[in-house]
């Protein structure tokens, strides 16, 4: 992920939203399709919520999550976000 | 469940303003008052949801010819189901697009004929084309996801280049390139919509090619003729392994070709629990482990990723639902495959004129 994109704001793409129902916890609901979010990934994709920026999204994180690096966090949530706007399930606005 | 359903395809009508040639809706088709009401399909997208179906695929016919079809979208979604409306985009105006997005409609599917007016007026047998693109641009204002689909065949292959960059320019985040699966009327007008062996293979470089051109702008997913393949393709991921399909009068099937094959009996959902068809009805079950699976299926190491292809091209194609899918090159019957492909490689030129019959609408 390019510097350039890092000041900008992720939201999910048009037609992409999270599982709320019983047993769909874990997914992203794509056109098509499912995407399941192992780990920390669902908590990452709900704070893309086109307000926040990279660095408050990791800021959340490491507030929530005190004991993690916040380095270590930031390298993830990149390749995260790298990942699903590869899939085209997110945007930067 | 052993088999967790993924999809749903809900055909709620077979009323259509286009008579696509290549149509894969039964030739015999459902007429209006044989369709089931709103309370039905509410009904039906609960339990879908109950037994943790995630998709639901509103189509038809054209599923804007039902006049509940916001009512349907919204049904569906409070089932906790994602809403995928596939339409022609005959019908939809600006409030109506409007309405189904308040409703809860998650993803618009519009199909194109071609990406030429002419011709695209020709393969639907009506004059749709001005009106689809102005469906376009109005989805294209919206916050929606936004598919174009294209049809291709024999007749279009040619123009595939443009067909690509139309979509591109309607806005959409993804295009389907589906090539013709025979089955109804399809399968009817097979000699004049098979694509040659040229044609196939220019349009896999094309797509090649346009796909690392428009990355990250667009998706594009090809959907091969599999008449052309090495081994067949898994059809609905396994027959009662994932999907359904609902017909307008409220058959559920494995398939939307599945009523071809004779000796099965398929329920109604209004009539019928839908948890019960899908686990217990015999028709679920008749191809759905490899029980049924003949030689050289049975010892085939690739069943459990095609599953012996689809029942219902191996009836079409050799008059027995338990064949191997004669597009399998290691199918008994291949040769009625590749005797197809022969005669339509030797035609030469690309056949002009309509030799073919187009679909009826059914009132």
């Amino acid at each position: 992920m390019s510097e350039a994109v890092k000041d900008r704001v992720p939201r999910l793409a048009p037609g992409c939203r999270l599982g709320s129902a019983e047993g769909q916890e874990d997914l992203l609901l794509i056109p098509e399709g499912a995407l399941r979010l192992k780990g920390p990934a669902r908590a990452i994709v709900e704070l893309c919520d086109g307000e926040r920026a990279l660095p408050q999204i990791v800021e959340e994180l490491t507030r929530r999550y005190p004991s993690d690096d916040g380095t270590r966090i930031e390298t993830e949530v990149i390749a995260l976000l790298g990942r699903l706007r590869d899939r085209g399930v997110l945007e930067f606005v | 469940m052993k088999y967790q359903p993924q999809g749903l395809i809900a055909e709620v009508t077979h009323r259509c303003p286009l008579h696509c040639v290549y149509c894969s809706n039964p030739l015999e088709m459902q007429r209006r008052s044989e369709e089931i009401s709103t309370e039905d399909w509410s009904s039906i997208f609960r339990q879908a949801g109950e037994m943790g179906v995630l998709q639901l695929s509103l189509t038809g016919g054209e599923p804007l010819a039902r006049t509940d079809v916001t009512e349907l979208v919204h049904a569906g979604r409070s089932a906790n189901l994602y809403v995928n409306l596939i339409t022609s985009g005959v019908g939809l105006d600006a409030a109506r697009l409007n309405a189904l997005i308040d409703a809860g409609l998650d993803h618009i599917q519009l199909s194109f004929q071609d990406a030429e007016e002419g011709p695209a007026n020709e393969f639907a047998g009506t004059r749709a084309h001005a009106l689809k693109l102005r469906v376009a641009s109005m989805i294209r204002e919206r916050r929606i996801a936004f598919t174009v689909n294209i049809v291709v065949h024999r007749r279009n292959l040619a123009r595939l280049d443009e067909m690509i960059t139309f979509a591109e320019q309607s806005g959409a985040q993804r295009l389907e390139i589906a090539n013709v699966q025979y089955y109804g009327w399809a399968f009817r007008n097979r000699e004049a919509l098979l694509p040659t062996r040229e044609q196939l293979d220019r349009s896999i470089a094309i797509v090649e090619a346009a796909r690392e051109r428009v990355k990250g702008r667009l998706r594009i997913d090809f959907v091969h003729p599999d008449y052309y393949a090495k081994y067949p393709k898994p059809c609905m991921n396994g027959w009662g392994h994932q999907q359904m399909l609902i017909d307008p009068a409220g058959r559920v099937l494995p398939c939307h070709a599945a009523p071809v094959v004779p000796g099965l009996e398929f329920f109604r959902a209004p009539g019928h629990s839908l948890r019960w068809i899908w686990e217990d009805s015999p028709a679920f079950n008749r191809f759905r482990d490899e029980t049924w699976m003949p030689e050289p299926c049975r010892s085939c190491e690739r069943r459990g990723r095609d599953f012996g292809g689809c029942r219902c091209q191996a009836f079409l194609l050799t008059g027995d639902a338990a064949a191997t899918d004669p597009v399998c090159t290691f199918a008994p019957a291949h040769k009625v495959v590749e005797e197809t492909l022969v005669r339509i490689n030797s035609n030469g030129e690309v056949p002009k004129g309509q030799n073919w019959v187009y679909r009826i609408d059914p009132h």
